[in-house]
């Protein structure tokens, strides 16, 4: 597995699973992405570890012993951390996943999963705290400046249109996931309101040359988008 | 009334006979009674008046001067006597010793002992009634006999019997009435009470109230609702098993693949790496038709009531699995699609998920690479659809309805399917009242697996799909606006 990009190196990962199978391989999985990780076996071995150290992002799952991953983020919340959080369970109802999404959850993840799909959750969880904190994004070859509205690969700068760049924010913030075509739409109306479908087609079409294989943006027949930095 | 089977046990109509029976049988015997206490003063009124002819003729028998009795009568007086206008009446007059005196001579004799006797018997063919009257006329003794044919008094015992059975037919009528009503009144809360059970569907297994029943069925609907509370337990902890199953069964295998994946990756040696990917590969079979298994038990309605019945929109579901299968999509060369429109039923949107997913990875299963699935969701003539359209192998025409059936797989099936997929789609289709169609696709290529639904009535006007409810928003744009 590729490294994750400039300064990931110090971006360290709490994971909190008790099965010590699943969570020695998740903490593999993370390490080989690049990302420093400790991994605890329940809520309280994670309060104390969140106590002394800080962390870009936790990664719980719901079905601890004792207290349950479910109650460790909402005393998280409670307390205002906006660490970024993944919820990892076994079980495939809705409520789970919503009761975790209204706790404050950032991202929600089924077992069993692929570690790929894992890890590329994880890269775009510490992503977006990145383009909040610092205002600058790495992906894959791409690196993108939120303040100036600037792109470059590998240190060229690319000269994108406001609303190329506003599709390309949302593919980035969204990497690795589908983003409809009307969540597209919605991203350059600022600029026009009589936009069509149409036209997000070919703003994407346009993008795709600009990026050439720096990026891949592939679409999704009668869906939408989905951005790849080709490492997952 | 129809002859349902169940009025032999109906407890209206044996309240209605056991009140209607003994009422009727009381009345009767009301009727009968009545008739024997008027009948007899009838007859002896009738009889009184005979009497008095009798006195009247006596009074004109007399001696004679040759010392023999002889009525003196004239005939118009005896005329009166004789005048009836309906009944003939007939009289005689003999001495103590039985001789004829006057009258008519063949009129039976009532006399026993006393002065006044009656009797009924027959003359010359007719019931006639006898009263007779034994007396004297100086030193001898003589006897008047009036008989009477029985016509008025046949009549007036008719009318009055007529009269007795008119008026308790009348009131054999009220008390009918009266029962029918007082009967369908006193049952009307059972009625209400199976109504409301009836009404109920089959997986609703809230208690009923008890708020109007009445006081004789109480321990019954008590008993049917510690029942329903029984069902209602076992459907629950039956959900809280699975979901315990789930996880006991899902983080070892989840454990299991990852790090098989993790080997994989790190693996230098080729022929190592090619066993490791096959047992990866066993493992992930392992772990889907754990999850199928669990999926088809879970999708058992005894574990879904109707309660927990959401409206779920289709694109979220259509948008859901595409996501997720996109990957196995790519890898195996086939361009995923899907047409969605918006619609929107009442319903279980894991298990609808679950459905989409296992109808999806079949065709994936199923199509060569360079081929084509399509997800596709909408209204069509009134009733939602979610359906898959693969350019796949197809099912042969023969086999589509068994394949809805557990662990059956066509005979063209490929790869290495547990046979469970369609059989959780028609588990679910059922659990919402959908049904599941099989057809080829457009043009007869490959296979088209459609399962209807009933639509909720007003289909959402939003359709934007925020099933990833978590997607971010531009942040650029968020603080612009």
């Amino acid at each position: 597995m590729r490294s994750f990009g400039p300064g990931a190196g110090s971006m360290r990962v709490l994971i909190v699973e008790d099965d010590p199978l699943v969570g020695d391989a998740v903490r593999l999985a993370l390490v080989a992405a690049g990302l420093a990780t400790d991994l605890v076996g329940s809520a309280e071995a994670a309060r104390s570890a969140l106590a002394v150290e800080t962390f870009d992002l936790i990664v719980i799952d719901i079905g601890l012993p004792g207290e349950s991953g479910l109650r460790l983020l909402q005393g998280l919340r409670s307390r205002g951390r906006v660490l970024p959080a993944l919820i990892l369970t076994a079980r495939d109802g809705l409520t789970d996943r919503v009761t975790a999404l209204d706790l404050g959850a950032d991202d929600y993840l089924t077992k069993p999963f692929h570690v790929p799909e894992l890890v590329a959750r994880c890269r775009a969880l510490i992503r977006r705290a990145n383009a909040v904190a610092s205002s600058r994004v790495a992906f894959g070859h791409l690196e993108l400046d939120m303040t100036h509205r600037e792109v470059s690969v590998s240190g060229r700068m690319l000269d994108l249109t406001q609303r190329e760049w506003a599709i390309l924010e949302c593919l980035v913030l969204n990497a690795g996931r589908l983003v409809s075509k009307d969540k597209l739409l919605h991203a350059v109306a600022d600029w026009s309101h009589d936009l069509t479908p149409n036209a997000v087609e070919q703003y994407v079409s346009r993008l795709r040359n600009k990026l050439g294989a720096a990026a891949r943006i592939r679409a999704v027949r009668g869906m939408g988008y989905r951005i790849d930095d080709g490492s997952a | 009334m129809t002859a349902r089977p169940e009025r032999a046990t109906s407890i209206r109509w044996r309240l209605f006979a056991t009140l209607f029976v003994p009422a009727a049988l009381v009345l009767c015997a009301g009727t009968v009674t009545t008739y024997l206490a008027v009948a007899p003063p009838v007859t002896d009124a009738y009889d009184q008046a005979l009497l008095e002819s009798a006195l009247a003729i006596a009074a004109h028998v007399q001696p004679n001067a040759n010392g023999r009795l002889e009525l003196k009568l004239p005939p118009d007086a005896l005329a009166i006597v004789r005048a009836d206008s309906k009944d003939s009446v007939f009289f005689r007059v003999s001495s103590a010793d039985g001789t004829f005196i006057a009258g008519d001579a063949d009129l039976p004799e009532p006399m026993q002992r006393g002065n006044r006797l009656e009797r009924d018997a027959e003359y010359h063919g007719m019931p006639v009634r006898l009263v007779g009257y034994r007396t004297y006329a100086g030193n001898f003794g003589f006897s008047v006999t009036m008989g009477e044919t029985t016509h008025k008094r046949d009549e007036m015992r008719s009318r009055l019997l007529w009269i007795a059975l008119a008026a308790d037919g009348v009131v054999l009528g009220l008390i009918l009435t009266l029962i029918w009503f007082s009967v369908n009144r006193s049952l009307a809360p059972l009625r209400a009470l199976e109504d409301q059970i009836a009404r109920r569907s089959a997986n609703d297994l809230t208690p009923v109230a008890l708020g109007d029943v009445p006081a004789e069925i109480r321990g019954v609907v008590a008993a049917l609702n510690r029942l329903f509370g029984l069902v209602r337990e076992g459907a629950v902890s039956q959900r809280r098993f699975l979901d315990n199953a789930a996880h006991q069964l899902r983080t070892p295998l989840t454990g299991i693949q990852a790090q098989l994946e993790l080997m994989c990756v790190s693996e230098e040696d080729p022929a190592r790496r090619l066993r490791l990917t096959r047992i990866l590969d066993g493992a992930r079979r392992l772990g889907y038709t754990t999850h199928q298994l669990l999926t088809l038990a879970r999708a058992d309605e005894s574990a879904n009531p109707r309660w927990d019945f959401e409206d779920v929109e289709l694109t979220t579901i259509v948008e859901a699995v595409i996501a997720d299968s996109l990957a196995a999509a790519e890898d195996a060369g086939i361009d995923l699609g899907a047409e969605p429109e918006g619609a929107t039923v009442r319903g279980i949107g894991w298990l609808l998920t679950e459905a989409v997913k296992a109808l999806t990875n079949n065709a994936l299963e199923h199509t060569p690479a360079g081929g084509s699935v399509t997800l596709r969701c909408g209204i069509e003539r009134g009733a939602a659809f979610l359906e898959v359209v693969d350019t796949g192998v197809g099912i042969p025409a023969h086999e589509r309805e068994r394949v809805l059936e557990r662990f059956f797989r066509a005979s063209n099936a490929r790869g290495s399917g547990s046979g469970l997929g369609l059989a959780i789609v028609k588990e679910v289709s059922d659990l919402h009242g959908g049904v599941v169609t099989i057809a080829a696709g457009p043009g007869a290529v490959g296979t088209r697996i459609r399962m209807e639904l009933p639509a909720v009535a007003a289909p959402a006007v939003s359709v934007s799909s925020d099933s990833e409810s978590n997607i971010v928003v531009p942040l650029l744009r968020r603080s612009r606006t």
